[in-house]
This record gives structure tokens, C-alpha cells and sequence, in this order.
């Protein structure tokens, strides 16, 4: 009975659907990475009830549908879901890919694995968590997480990040995919970034990643911004902090909208402003800053293809130090002699000279497209704009006018492949072309610090990573750089024969004017820059990275046109038109150790770099303010080596212990002399206390130990009082000595409702109020660093 | 492979994209090219390129002492050559006049009276002797300086028995504190524009 009715129904079924409704759909499903057939992936026309599940062979089969178009499904594990339109017309075929791998290409982080950069390289990533506490603070001030990166600093709102004992053009930095060009060849030019805008960072000691570039001798850090994720959502966050150091006061608030199309934006926007810090003693008159920041991003990303376009806008007025100020090697000496800063004011918000204002604009539009079975192609087009005006103090109608004029635009393109369908040999390649352009006004009134010059830089580089085992990794890279720089540059006719310039350069001169030439030195320089590194997984607990590399980097801008009085620095600089680009081969070697309680991470490093570039005086000139050192930068070959240990332990699952230690030894190699500006050894020591049922809440006593730096180079010197005709020491070389900050930090978390919740985040910076100086500070001449400070920070995520 | 009629705009989309880029790109590196003009040189305004101290005596107009300091790129970071024409008489008394000029432009720029005169709450000179019986007073017809000082243009100074020894200028610009009490004056902070010794000054 049951089955005449299911006949009758069939029959009644097939009547009732489409006269011609005997069309066979076939297909394969297969992996859109490397064309893989997907067995078991199941496929659902939808709104019926037919559906089947592809065979070993990735092939389906659907018969009797009728002539139209049919929606359907196909699914598959670990892959995503795929809706496709298909128009079934007589017997039709169709091949359906899917988005296999997806927890290899970081589009969606399915565990908490880290997802670094490079595989071989001493890298360490600072996560976003970490980075909102350094809100108020500057990018080289949240650098300092990662052992062996300390700063170089003047003052404490110019903080230049150096690792391993590294600095300025040695260190490249990537801002959302586009490196960073400021006029960071400065000692006292810190990068004009918004830490604000950063997402995340990787710090990456020695040039392990050669796709951005073959110069960094010292490192690579890269920010990123947030992820986007494709859903429906709009996010943000805001965060309010002030410090009473400096009376200071901050906010920054992003805002995300993303769509499940794919389809993002996001804006951001911060500011800044703090007046005078103060020492334990005495208020630091003149070191007020004034930040405001702006970026907005846009764009749609799936996986096949994507593009985003960023624009950011940073604003810094930096006040120096005005105790700084001196004309004249005694103005120094009576400075360091004095023991505190010689001039000292009443708290002010104002900024004046001598101060700094910074104006930096980054835009950038990318767009990358993944073809099947072969891998990713990205465009990328970027321009920034960066100016510098420094204002000294001068007289008369002078006084509004920067000493110092320059405005930086770079334009580049770049173009890369990145070959992943093989996942155990990956391949990626591209080139770069660069043009920059630097114009120094003449308005200051002031002779150019830094010439007009035009700078073209072409590159290509090929990486790859093979992973031959599931617990061994090799990654290996070359590249190849090639810099023009032509340069328009005034010599002063006194200047160009002390250099013997006239015996080898007198072809260079174009124009001669009373008391200068007009010269137009032209610079090629041919760059090759590699990699080679292994990871090993020895067991569970054990990993053993190992790297090479090797990286070169042509003279700065600094290096090859200094050429006068330094001012803040009361001496004069000398550059050299015939440097030679410096090569530097590194060797590095990590070991970690990871169990439940314990994280041991030691990394030892070991960099070579020859036609190392380094400024020391040589000479006096006695000139109308005194006797000026002259400084003059040489070429030697100079060695670094150190050693940073991060140390992790669970105590109890609510109190952790950490330790981070630092040693870093520089030598030049031909006169046996310690390199100038090496981190002392430091030693962070730290004891947390966490809660996961009160609030998240936590609190974390931090002990930052900085040895006294007991190897440096003598550049002492003894000038002539005229007067008296005695013999005064200048004493600029000898470092500060040890010093031990004890810091407080405490934080909770509230949920004010089920998607907004409120961070607050106590801190007391130098506990003690204690007085100390910093040898990598260049202010240490003057002035004292920081007192106390007591922090607190409203972060709101909604 | 059949491709989805979706993909097909979005390919023009981004071709036309790109093109837009390519365009705008080689139009601002061209902007920035056709900078093809050579810079202008700068010659600096601030220069000090000449000091001259002329000690004239108050009773006898003919008996000058005559001290120059000349350089050429700048007192500040060139070298200067110093000289001295003529020495003091003993028990005379002396009316100096300081002449700072830039020289490097034309016609010659008046520092002392365009600039530091001027700004004379923003300056203060310093003098020093060494071996030489040599005292000094501010003109009470001096220029007032910061802080109710005299700045020290218009002064007076006396000769005592023979002695030679060294005399020194020194030119403080914002000072924190002055202290002219002792009339030769001393100041803190600030920075020097310029410090100048003549030695071999004789007085006989």
C-alpha cells in the first residue's frame, strides 16, 4: 500500500516539475590552493532535498534537474562554505574550488599560534595588549618589551629604538606595509608614527626579512595594523589616560566597521599633549609635546582578492630641552660641571625654541588577487610626505624662522608573488622601485644641513621556505638593491680644500660663487643582501633557530654630506663624499624552552660589519666661540655580540615571574675601542599577580636594573681657556652611573554590558623618585631624568 | 575555466584602478622632476664675520688700541685671526667702542646695531682680563641688558702700571641670571655667540 503511494508520488513528482527535467549536473570539487581534488565534501542544491557527497576523485553527480538555475551548496571540514549559482542546461559540468588551508593563510587565526613573519629569524611579537598600555607613550618606548631593544634618546618624547646596540638608518621600519622614510639618519629624529595606530608589532633583530629590504643592519620592526574579519560588525575602542609627569593628557579612539562581503573601514584619531617633565629635583623647562594623529583605512578583502587604501597624517611639536641650548664647549662644560640644568622655570604647557615640528602624511593602495593552484600576487603603490622644521633660538625678526627646512617625498611601487600552493616549499618574490626626492629650503637663512638630492632605488628579491620535516624548517633569501643618489651640495671654498676635495672631486663642481661651489656628487651603489636560516623542533619543549644573514647598506645623507656646526651638539660634523656601503654578516642562534610553568628564551647573536660608519672627534678648530671639536665620521670595521634572555615562570597559577636581561658588547676593530652609544647590561625583574574572577584583575611590581656602561670609547679632550691659558677637560665620554627604578602597574577589566567593556589601568613609574641619568640619553649633559609619575588609563571597548 | 560574471567587473574595476594609480604616480614624480633649477646658495644671515674693540684714550684721541677679530665664514664655526695694533699707557683712561659687523654680505651688515642692541634684554657681554692691569666700568649712559644689568657697549676702562696679559669678549645670548656688580659681569645659562681672547695685550 505504502509503495503504491510512493510510486504515484514519484510519478506525480516528476509530472509536476519541468517537462525537460532530465539534465545531469556533474562536477569535481577541488582545493583552490593547489588544485587538490576534496573527497567527502558535500554538496546541497538548495531548496530541495537533493544532496550528495563527492568521491575520491572529487566528482558529484546530480541527474534528473530540470533547465534552470540552481543554487548550491557545497561544504566541506576545515574549509569554507561555497554558494554557487550554476545554470543547468542539458548536461552540464561544473569545477567548484574551495578555500582549503585556512588555518595556514591567517586570514582567521583558528588557535592562538603566533603568527610571526619569519620562521628562522630572532623575532619576538608585541601583541595589541600589550601595546594599549603604551598609548601615552611613544613607538620606541613600547619597543623596549623585547630584550635587546633599548633606545637612544634626547630627552624622553624623542625616542629612537635601537637593537642589539643599533640605530637610525640601520633600523628599517614597515607602517602597514609601507617603510617608514622620516629622515631617520638623525640621531635626534625619532619615527613619526602614531603607536595608537599599531595592531600589532614584530621586532626582528638582524635583516631576516628580505622582501622589505637589504639594508637593515640592525633590524626590521614591523606594525601592522588590526585584523579585519569578514562579518558583520561595528567596533571600537577609546582610550583616555594622563600622567602627572608633565601634567599630561591623552586620547585616542578607533572605530571598525567590517562586513561579511568583505568589505572594511576604519578611522583613528589621537592626541597628545604634555608640558614640562620633571626631574626629582627641578622641572625640566622646555619639554612640553603637542601630538595629533589622524588615519582612516578602507578597502574589501576575501580571500581571492582584495584591496585596501590608507592614508595617515601625524603632527609633532617637540619641545628640547631648553637647558640644552649652548653655543660654545664651555657652555658644556660648565653645564656637566653644574650638576643641574642652568635653566630651570616654573611648570609650562608652551614650547619653544629650540623645539622641533614634524609633519608626516603616508598614503598607500594595494591590491593583491589569488589565482588558483599557484598563489597571491600584490600591487602596491605609497607616497609620504615628511616634513622637519627645527627651530633654534635666534634673534630679531629671525626668531619665528626653523634653522632647519626640509621636506622628504618618496614615491614607491611595489610588486610581489607570493607562491604558496605548496605549503611545504614556498616561494615568494618581487620588486621594488623608489624615487625621493629631499629639498631643503633656503629660506631658513641658515646654510643646508642636508643638500637638495633626488634618490632613486630599484629592487628585487627572491625567499623561500622549505619545510622538510614537520619539526625542521629552512628559509633562505637573496636580494638585490640598487641606489642612485645625485645630489646638489654647497661646500664652502675653506671647507672643500681641508677635505682634499680639490684633488679628487674638482670634476663635481658646477658653479662657484664667492665663498662656496656649487657641486653635483652623483652616487651608484650596488647592493646584495641574504639569508639562509633552520628551525629545529628538537622535542615538545625544545626549538633551536639558527640564522645568516647578510646586509648592506649605503651611507645616509648624514654621513656622506655633514658639513658644519652641529649646534646642539656644539661641535662640527664631517661627512665624506667617498664612503663605501657598509656590509654586515650576522650570525644569530635562539634557543626556547617552553613547558606549562616555564618559558626559557636565550638569543645570542654575533654581527661583522665591515665599512661600519661612525662619527668621532679628530681635531679642534679655534674658532670665534672657542675651540669646537670636530668630529668626523670614519669607515672601520666593527664588531657587535650579545646575548638577551627572557625568562617566564608560573609561579602558582595566579602569581607569574619574569625576567628580561640584556648584554650587548661593540668594538671597533681596528683601534681595539669600544663602539660610542652601546646599551649598558640591563636586567628587568617582574612578579604579577593575576585574578581571572576579580575583573581580570592584576598587579605587577617591576624592578629595571641599568648597569653603568664601563666600556666606552675616550673621546675626552682638553681645550684652552684663552684667558686663563689653563687646560679644561671636557669630560662628554664618561657614563652615568647603575641606576634601579622600581615600578607599579595594576589593571582590571569591567564589563559595563555584554559588547562594551571598561579597562582601567593604574601605573607609578620610578616609585622612589629617584634621580638618574641614562647614557643613551644624548641630555644627560644637562639634566636629570624623570621623577615619579603616577599614570592612569581608561580603555573603552565597545 | 569558466569565469564567474562577477569577476569580470572586478577586474575592470581594478585595471581601471591600477591605471589610475600608474597615472597619478608618474604625474607627481614628475612635478618633483621638473625641479630642474639649481638651488640657490645661502649665505648665512646671522654671521658675525668682524669684532673690532677700539680703545680710545679719553684725554689724548691719538692714542688708540686698536683689537680685531676677523673670519671669514663666521666667528662661529670658522677660524678667526686675531690682532692687536697699539698698547695702553699707563694711568690713561679709555673709552671703548665695539664694532660687530657680518661682512659676508654686501654692503656690510651691522650686527651690533641691527641685531644685539635691539634685543639688548636678550644679551650681555662679558669681559675678562688675565695679567693685565686693566679695570673696567659700565658707562652709566650704558644700555640697559636683562634684569636691570648694564649690557656692556658703552664702557670705560683704566690703565694701571705696565703688565701684559690677556683680555677676553665673551657675547651671552639669554642668559639665565646676570651679575654685573663687579663690572666685568658674569652670567649663567645661556649660550655664547662669541669668546674671544687677544693675548698679548701690553700695557707700557
Amino acid at each position: 500500500m505504502k509503495n503504491i503511494f510512493l510510486i504515484l508520488f514519484i510519478l506525480i513528482t516528476s509530472f509536476g516539475s519541468s517537462q525537460q527535467c532530465n539534465s545531469v549536473l556533474t562536477g569535481k570539487i577541488s582545493d583552490f590552493h593547489d588544485n587538490t581534488t576534496l573527497e567527502n565534501a558535500t554538496i546541497q542544491i538548495i531548496g530541495t532535498n537533493k544532496i550528495t557527497i563527492s568521491d575520491e576523485q572529487g566528482n558529484f553527480e546530480f541527474k534528473n534537474l530540470c533547465k534552470q538555475t540552481y543554487k548550491i551548496e557545497v561544504s566541506h571540514i576545515a574549509c569554507k562554505t561555497k554558494v554557487v549559482n550554476i545554470e543547468v542546461d542539458g548536461n552540464t559540468y561544473k569545477l567548484i574550488s574551495l578555500e582549503h588551508h585556512l588555518e595556514e593563510l591567517s586570514e582567521v587565526t583558528v588557535k592562538a599560534k603566533e603568527q610571526t613573519t619569519t620562521k628562522t629569524a630572532q623575532e619576538t611579537l608585541i601583541k595589541t595588549d600589550v601595546l594599549e598600555r603604551y598609548s601615552s607613550l611613544s613607538l620606541g618606548d613600547a619597543l623596549k618589551e623585547v630584550p635587546g631593544v633599548s633606545s637612544i634618546n634626547t630627552g624622553n618624547t624623542i625616542v629612537k629604538p635601537m637593537i642589539n646596540g643599533l640605530h637610525s638608518s640601520r633600523i628599517l621600519i614597515m607602517n602597514n606595509g609601507v617603510r617608514q622614510q622620516d629622515q631617520e639618519w638623525g640621531i635626534e629624529h625619532a619615527p613619526n608614527i602614531d603607536i595608537n595606530n599599531a595592531g600589532q608589532i614584530s621586532v626582528i633583530k638582524g635583516s631576516g626579512a628580505l622582501a622589505y629590504g637589504g639594508d637593515a643592519v640592525g633590524g626590521v620592526v614591523i606594525i601592522n595594523p588590526s585584523r579585519t574579519i569578514n562579518i558583520d560588525t561595528l567596533y571600537g575602542k577609546t582610550i583616555l589616560g594622563g600622567q602627572t609627569n608633565g601634567r599630561g593628557y591623552n586620547i585616542t579612539t578607533t572605530l571598525n566597521k567590517n562586513y561579511s562581503s568583505g568589505w572594511f573601514a576604519q578611522v583613528q584619531a589621537s592626541y597628545k599633549r604634555n608640558g614640562d617633565f620633571k626631574a626629582p629635583d627641578y622641572y625640566l623647562t622646555n619639554t612640553g609635546l603637542d601630538s595629533k594623529g589622524f588615519a582612516g583605512r578602507f578597502g574589501k578583502r576575501n580571500f581571492e582578492s582584495g584591496f585596501e587604501v590608507y592614508y595617515s597624517y601625524l603632527d609633532n611639536e617637540i619641545g628640547i630641552l631648553g637647558a640644552s641650548h649652548i653655543g660654545s664647549v664651555f657652555d658644556i662644560e660648565r653645564a656637566i660641571n653644574s650638576g643641574q640644568p642652568l635653566l630651570i622655570r616654573d611648570f609650562s604647557y608652551d614650547i619653544n625654541a629650540p623645539k622641533q615640528e614634524i609633519t608626516h602624511h603616508l598614503a598607500k593602495a594595494n591590491y593583491y588577487k589569488r589565482f588558483q593552484g599557484f598563489g597571491k600576487v600584490s600591487v602596491q603603490y605609497d607616497y609620504q610626505y615628511n616634513q622637519r622644521l627645527e627651530f633654534d633660538v635666534r634673534i630679531g625678526d629671525r626668531r619665528n624662522i626653523p634653522a632647519i627646512d626640509l621636506t622628504l617625498q618618496t614615491h614607491s611601487f611595489l610588486a610581489d608573488v607570493d607562491l604558496d600552493s605548496n605549503l611545504d616549499r614556498k616561494v615568494k618574490f618581487g620588486i621594488l622601485g623608489r624615487y625621493q626626492n629631499n629639498f631643503a629650503n633656503p629660506d631658513t637663512g641658515v646654510r643646508r644641513l642636508i643638500p637638495d638630492y633626488d634618490k632613486y632605488d630599484f629592487g628585487a628579491y627572491i625567499t623561500t621556505e622549505w619545510k622538510l620535516k614537520d619539526n625542521l624548517i629552512l628559509d633562505g633569501g637573496l636580494r638585490y638593491d640598487y641606489v642612485h643618489i645625485d645630489a646638489k651640495k654647497f661646500y664652502l671654498k675653506s671647507r672643500w680644500e681641508e677635505r682634499n676635495y680639490d684633488q679628487d672631486f674638482a670634476d663635481i663642481i658646477i658653479e662657484e660663487f664667492p665663498t662656496q661651489y656649487l657641486t653635483n656628487p652623483v652616487f651608484n651603489f650596488h647592493n646584495i643582501s641574504a639569508s639562509a636560516g633552520v628551525r629545529i623542533d628538537l622535542n615538545d619543549e625544545n626549538r633551536l633557530l639558527f640564522n645568516y644573514s647578510l646586509a648592506s647598506r649605503p651611507p645616509n645623507p648624514s654621513e656622506l654630506f655633514s658639513d658644519g656646526l652641529h649646534h646642539s651638539a656644539a661641535r662640527i660634523e664631517l661627512g665624506d663624499i667617498r664612503f663605501d656601503k657598509e656590509v654586515s654578516n650576522r650570525l644569530s642562534l635562539s634557543h626556547s624552552y617552553n613547558t606549562d610553568r616555564l618559558r626559557v628564551l636565550s638569543e645570542v647573536f654575533y654581527n661583522r660589519i665591515n665599512n661600519f660608519i661612525y662619527l668621532r672627534p679628530f681635531d679642534f678648530i679655534l674658532t670665534g666661540r672657542g675651540p669646537f671639536p670636530i668630529w668626523e665620521y670614519q669607515q672601520t670595521d666593527a664588531e657587535l655580540y650579545g646575548i638577551d634572555l627572557t625568562v617566564i615562570y608560573d609561579i602558582s597559577d595566579k602569581i607569574q615571574f619574569s625576567n628580561k636581561s640584556s648584554l650587548t658588547k661593540g668594538y671597533d676593530v681596528e683601534t681595539d675601542m669600544a663602539l660610542i652609544d652601546m646599551p649598558p647590561f640591563s636586567t628587568i625583574n617582574q612578579i604579577r599577580y593575576t585574578n581571572s574572577n576579580w575583573n581580570n584583575f592584576s598587579a605587577s611590581l617591576k624592578s629595571e636594573w641599568v648597569f653603568e656602561q664601563n666600556e666606552f670609547p675616550d673621546f675626552n679632550f682638553e681645550v684652552e681657556d684663552q684667558l686663563t691659558e689653563e687646560m679644561v677637560l671636557i669630560d662628554i665620554s664618561t657614563p652615568p652611573a647603575a641606576f634601579n627604578l622600581i615600578h607599579f602597574y595594576s589593571e582590571a577589566t569591567f564589563d559595563l554590558s555584554d559588547k562594551t567593556k571598561l579597562n582601567i589601568g593604574l601605573g607609578i613609574n620610578n616609585i622612589f623618585d629617584q634621580s638618574y641619568r641614562n647614557y643613551l640619553n644624548r641630555l644627560r649633559f644637562f639634566a636629570d631624568d624623570l621623577g615619579r609619575n603616577f599614570t592612569l588609563q581608561l580603555q573603552l571597548n565597545y | 575555466m569558466k569565469i564567474n560574471y562577477l569577476n569580470l567587473n572586478a577586474m575592470k574595476t581594478t585595471k581601471f584602478l591600477f591605471k589610475t594609480m600608474l597615472c597619478l604616480a608618474l604625474v607627481s614624480s614628475f612635478t618633483s622632476c621638473s625641479d630642474d633649477d639649481d638651488p640657490a646658495p645661502v649665505n648665512e644671515e646671522e654671521l658675525i664675520t668682524n669684532l673690532t674693540l677700539t680703545f680710545t684714550n679719553t684725554t689724548n684721541p691719538g692714542d688708540v688700541v686698536l683689537m680685531s677679530s676677523v673670519a671669514p665664514d663666521g666667528l662661529e664655526d670658522g677660524l678667526s685671526t686675531e690682532t692687536i695694533i697699539g698698547s695702553f699707557t699707563p694711568g690713561a683712561s679709555y673709552a671703548l667702542t665695539i664694532g660687530l659687523l657680518n661682512e659676508s654680505e654686501s654692503p656690510a651688515e651691522d650686527v651690533l646695531n641691527g641685531d644685539i642692541i635691539p634685543e639688548a634684554d636678550e644679551h650681555f657681554f662679558v669681559y675678562a682680563v688675565n695679567g693685565l692691569n686693566l679695570t673696567m666700568t659700565r658707562d652709566a649712559s650704558d644700555i640697559d641688558g636683562p634684569d636691570g644689568s648694564k649690557l656692556g657697549v658703552n664702557t670705560t676702562w683704566i690703565a694701571g702700571a705696565s703688565s701684559f696679559g690677556n683680555l677676553q669678549i665673551r657675547l651671552i645670548h639669554e642668559p639665565s641670571t646676570v651679575d654685573d656688580s663687579d663690572e666685568f659681569g658674569s652670567a649663567t645659562g645661556g649660550s655664547e655667540d662669541f669668546n674671544i681672547t687677544f693675548s698679548g695685550v701690553v700695557i707700557n
